[in-house]
């Protein structure tokens, strides 16, 4: 159950935060991803999360209780249909927001709000079962020492160290990887859009499933 | 409309703008390629390619929004 705000409601008053809102989430589901303010995504996260639960459910029921906040059969059905699989092993946080900036003008935060359309990973499986736990980070941890020791070598020959001290400063990456996996490398940057075409193609195999699959 | 009756005094002009301070924003400090940057923590980054014009924006590795 989302957290009723306090506070004044955006726009002019509580019916024009109720459109804003529906129009916000029905874009949010078109687009998959929007930029807006980062009030805005935080009054649009709990209600926008709820109807992707909506959709999970897949019933007629839920169908025209979203219904009842956007208006539009298309992007409802496009939710039901194609957002909906996609999360179906998720148990929510379904959307992720992502401070960008400040806008020019009235020097708002603004955030990039997406829905997060990958598949679950590993971090998931750590909490459920401490046997899976062992394996998976294992398997997660070479690969993230790959580009670390990738990202080493070019550090190496720019700081033009002897070749024992390679091995050393690999093994350093490797240990500091899962302290510091963020690294806002420009190497990185390339590895990590791939995971984005892939979930698309995910998606657009996903449409050729019937909706009786879904409902399930 | 309702108007001062006084002249507002040296010393309590001088204290009323005494209030307004500017605080030093909290920044994180990255050091890329041997270039030491400052930048405000949890906020997307702009990308920028060889001869600096920007690309896309980045946040933990992954493209979250074009510039």
């Amino acid at each position: 159950m989302p957290k009723p705000t306090k506070g004044p409601r955006l726009g002019g008053g509580p019916a024009h935060e109720r459109l804003l809102l529906a129009n916000l989430a029905a874009a949010l589901f078109t687009h998959k991803s929007i930029k807006t303010t980062e009030t805005k995504a935080k009054r649009l996260r709990p209600i926008a999360e709820r109807l992707i639960t909506f959709a999970k459910r897949g019933d007629i029921h839920a169908r025209r209780r979203v219904l009842g906040v956007i208006g539009d059969k298309t992007v409802v059905h496009e939710l039901f249909t194609q957002i909906a699989p996609l999360v179906a092993e998720r148990e929510g946080g379904y959307t992720r927001i992502t401070k960008l900036g400040f806008r020019k003008g009235d020097n708002a935060s603004m955030v990039q709000m997406e829905l997060v359309l990958e598949p679950v990973t590993a971090k998931a499986k750590r909490s459920t079962t401490s046997k899976n736990t062992t394996p998976t980070a294992a398997a997660a941890a070479p690969a993230e020492a790959d580009t670390e020791t990738a990202d080493a070598d070019v550090t190496d020959t720019d700081s033009t160290s002897t070749e024992s001290t390679d091995t050393e400063t690999t093994g350093a990456a490797t240990a500091e990887t899962p302290a510091a996996p963020a690294a806002d490398d420009a190497p990185g940057a390339p590895a990590d859009v791939d995971p984005t075409t892939d979930s698309d193609t995910t998606s657009a195999d996903v449409d050729s499933t019937p909706e009786a699959d879904t409902t399930k | 409309m309702a108007v001062p009756k006084r002249k507002m005094s040296r010393a309590s002009t001088r204290m009323r703008r005494a209030q307004w301070k500017a605080t030093p924003p909290t920044l994180v400090k990255t050091v890329e390629n041997g270039k030491t940057t400052y930048s405000l923590p949890h906020r997307a980054k702009v990308v920028e390619d060889s001869t600096g014009d920007p690309m896309y924006m980045e946040y933990k590795g992954r493209k979250v929004a074009d510039v």
